[in-house]
């Protein structure tokens, strides 16, 4: 609440983040497993004794590289920068606690990034121009560092859904940071970590496929076979480990989150509440058919393998890895951070002191005008609590748009329900998924007038009082 | 040990052989090939329509352990789609794989039609496929109202006024469509024999017959690929070339259809209630859509008995000469016909994508 709160009409601004995530996710763990893929195959070139197929994989591995280097080093910096950009904004709450807890860890990565960046450029430019030893050393040097960013993210990640007890003891203190490497190294890091370098395996193999498609298998037969070949077997870590690496890490997950995950195998009710459950089912179809259509269209036909075959890998990928996040997000509701802060910034142990003084007390960021003499009104608080607290997931029209979720509903009747989340009683259906409505019955009152003005636009007439921002 | 195992199944192979005659079946297959040209894209959709409806079988089998027709047929489907383990992803994909094969099957007939692959001699394949097209539109109505929610009762009251204005036996259809003056549960338990029973007897043999004739008669030309001399043609081996990237169409259309039915889950509306009225905005599937506008257009021009009579009458007139295309327009020297044939799919085209979005923009 000492930030502004930044809306997104229609789209959310959770989407804002998921978008631009989902992008940075695709291309990151590339750069991570094609860290790897690059060095390995040059090794395994220079080993060629058939001189012209180790010419012409040298040859392919350099524009190969090339892709590399333009795709993470500039879409991949862009959208990660994209996504502190979109965090700072939709979450400042949760982003301020996680650096203050972890921005040495960020440092580091940071130092780790300076290096991908220079020795892949370094490594691109370096073709035939230094000595082949040499050059497979500054491919290792990137593999190093790229892994290390992501040895380092995860522990963030992974700390936002299970922060573990240790730093949950010290959480409010003041002494957070002291429990740094409980907090990094926490319950779900090592399944986590696992699962991520498999998947960065398969996105080396998929986006290789890419540019292996483009080789003229006419022309090339025996290039074009073990090229695309070779970069099929990527996906065997995946094939083989994925299952138990799942089971691993569902095993690590709270049973209050593992509830979410099976919340939605009997029933679709409330849409949202089974999301995870149906995201789940997306992953495990086309993770499958990413096997089937690799093994099936790629290793058994190489020469036959299209630019189209690829993209439909890489769109099956996209939509994998899109719905892993997108279930990794959702699994962590009702918090942004497990147990410690609700998905709308609201701190846990801070529930109560909100219920007694107000959401609105410490806020800087409320408008003011409608009322008489300059003083904030009932509708323009209401507002503020909206996109406050209901913000982080919701909109008004669009993405689980609020009007029309709760259209049908009458001012008592969407009291009531505002009056539910309130309460959040232990059988509350919604305490699974929702934080609850912190504030006074003043706070209540005024966000269900709000609401009311939303969903029953004519019972409230010159409600419209004020929509900008004006402090 | 080796040696063992291969004989074991080359012993297997042969008794199989003997009694099936399998590698006649294998012969045929390696023979069989595939035109490769720019428009072998649109090879596949029948493929895919196939494969939708074995997805259909599958999933209606299903349905079928939990579904009760009749009275209970609402609070079956409630307990289906909010109760029974994954039932809801059964349904959504029944529901979803039944709107997707009435695309495929659409986008598959419009690929035969402009590719000309009703002439001499595939005219019965045509023919069974328009049938094949007619069952399975009937079978996407009476599945439509099965699960008795509020849409799906007003959508078939509404449709099934329209044979109605069948002159001197319109009401006298109706009434045995319906199983009396209104749509009840008694509708409903015809219905459900219709969709589970007579519709799969007749459309399983017609689907065999017409599989039989693509394999007899093979992959049609387009006519842009007729005209060359024969060195310039190329084609691919069915076995495996084309199965495979058959299979991969399928798997991608799995994934459609998993998405689809995981993101978009099928809803079910309120229990029906003949006594309340209809609630706003009530329009066919998609794929009635443009019947429906057209004839609610005719209706416009046309006010009254006059032009519901109209309307049947120059709707099945176009059903017919669309069926009897093959005859018109019977071989690549068709010439003039030919060219005809071509305008009057353009213009069936034109018609159907533009009355569908008149007819959603209306209904809103």
């Amino acid at each position: 609440m000492n930030y502004p709160f930044w809306d997104i009409p229609r789209l959310g601004s959770g989407w804002v983040i998921g978008l631009i995530a989902i992008f940075h996710v695709m291309i990151s763990q590339f750069a991570v497993g094609g860290g790897f893929y690059l060095p390995l195959a040059e090794r395994k070139a220079q080993r060629m004794k058939d001189a012209k197929l180790r010419a012409d994989w040298m040859d392919q591995l350099a524009k190969h590289s090339k892709f590399f280097l333009v795709l993470t080093a500039v879409f991949g910096t862009v959208s990660g920068v994209g996504i502190w950009f979109a965090i700072g904004l939709t979450h400042p709450e949760a982003t301020s606690t996680l650096i203050h807890n972890f921005v040495f860890g960020w440092a580091m990565e940071w130092v780790f990034f300076l290096v991908e960046l220079t020795t892949i450029a370094v490594y691109y430019y370096t073709w035939n121009r230094v000595d082949e030893k040499l050059h497979l050393k500054v491919g290792w040097v990137y593999a190093g560092a790229s892994v290390a960013t992501l040895v380092i993210i995860n522990g963030i990640l992974a700390f936002m859904l299970t922060p573990g007890d240790t730093w949950i003891g010290v959480a409010g203190t003041g002494h957070e940071a002291s429990k740094f490497w409980n907090a990094f190294f926490n319950p779900t890091y090592w399944p986590s970590l696992l699962l991520r370098t498999c998947v960065c395996a398969s996105l080396a193999g998929i986006w290789a496929l890419i540019t292996a498609s483009r080789i003229d298998g006419e022309k090339h037969p025996e290039l074009k076979t073990s090229k695309v070949q070779w970069s099929v077997k990527w996906l065997v870590p995946s094939f083989v480990a994925m299952p138990f690496l799942m089971m691993w890490y569902y095993a690590m997950v709270p049973a209050s989150q593992k509830a979410l995950l099976t919340l939605g195998i009997d029933t679709i009710n409330s849409g949202t509440f089974s999301t995870v459950t149906r995201m789940a089912l997306i992953i495990i179809v086309t993770s499958a058919t990413i096997i089937g259509v690799a093994y099936f269209l790629a290793y058994r036909n190489p020469r036959d393998f299209n630019l189209a075959h690829a993209m439909a890998v890489l769109l099956l990928a996209l939509m994998a890895t899109g719905a892993g996040e997108y279930s990794r997000e959702m699994l962590r509701k009702p918090y942004v951070i497990g147990r410690w802060m609700y998905s709308n910034g609201v701190r846990v142990p801070y529930v109560e002191r909100i219920n007694r003084e107000g959401y609105l007390a410490h806020s800087q960021w409320v408008w003011k005008g409608a009322g008489s003499n300059g003083t904030a009104s009932n509708y323009s608080r209401g507002e503020a609590i909206f996109r406050g607290e209901c913000g982080s997931c919701h909109t008004l029209k669009g993405y689980r748009p609020l009007a029309d979720m709760l259209a049908g509903r009458d001012r008592s009747n969407i009291q009531n329900f505002v009056m539910m989340l309130h309460e959040n009683k232990p059988d509350s259906p919604y305490r699974k998924f929702m934080p609850p409505m912190t504030g006074t019955q003043q706070d209540v009152d005024d966000l269900t007038d709000f609401l009311n003005a939303q969903v029953n636009p004519v019972s409230t007439p010159g409600s419209k009082a004020v929509l900008t921002a004006q402090r | 040990m080796i040696a063992k195992t291969s004989s074991f199944y080359d012993w297997v192979y042969d008794w199989v052989d003997e009694r099936l005659g399998v590698s006649d079946l294998a012969a045929f297959a390696r023979k069989k090939t595939v035109p490769v040209h720019a428009q072998s894209f649109w090879y596949y959709w029948g493929g895919i329509s196939l494969f939708l409806f074995v997805v259909q079988c599958f999933t209606g089998v299903l349905l079928l352990v939990y579904y009760r027709p009749g009275a209970d047929s609402f609070e079956s489907v409630r307990q289906i789609t909010y109760v029974m383990h994954f039932g809801w992803l059964i349904r959504s994909a029944h529901s979803w794989s039944a709107n997707l094969m009435m695309f495929s099957i659409l986008v598959h007939m419009f690929s035969v039609y402009f590719m000309k692959a009703y002439r001499k001699p595939r005219e019965l394949g045509w023919l069974s496929g328009m049938a094949l097209l007619g069952i399975a539109s009937v079978f996407g109505f009476s599945g439509y109202l099965l699960p008795m929610d509020e849409l799906s009762y007003f959508a078939t009251k509404v449709g099934l006024e329209i044979p109605v204005a069948i002159p001197f036996v319109g009401s006298a259809i109706a009434n045995f469509l319906r199983g009396g003056p209104d749509v009840t549960e008694f509708t409903v338990q015809r219905f459900f024999a219709l969709h589970v029973v007579v519709l799969p007897a007749l459309f399983l043999p017609l689907l065999g017959f017409h599989l039989w004739l693509v394999q007899k008669h093979g992959n049609a030309m387009p006519p842009s690929e007729e005209a060359k001399p024969a060195s310039e043609r190329k084609t691919m081996p069915f076995m495996p070339n084309f199965l495979r990237k058959d299979i991969a169409m399928w798997l991608i259309s799995l994934n459609v259809l998993a998405l689809l039915a995981s993101v978009f889950p099928w809803q079910l509306g309120k229990q029906y209630d003949a006594l309340a009225p209809a609630p706003l905005g009530i329009h066919p599937e998609w794929y009635f859509m443009s019947p429906f506008e057209m004839l609610k257009m005719l209706g416009t021009v046309l006010p009254g008995a006059v032009g519901e009579i109209a309307g049947i009458l120059l709707f099945t007139l176009g059903i017919a000469l669309w069926i009897l295309i093959p005859f018109y327009d019977s071989s690549r020297d068709s010439g003039r016909r030919g060219r005809n044939a071509h305008c009057f799919g353009l213009v069936a085209v034109i018609l159907l994508l533009a009355t569908t979005a008149i007819g959603y923009w209306t209904v809103r």
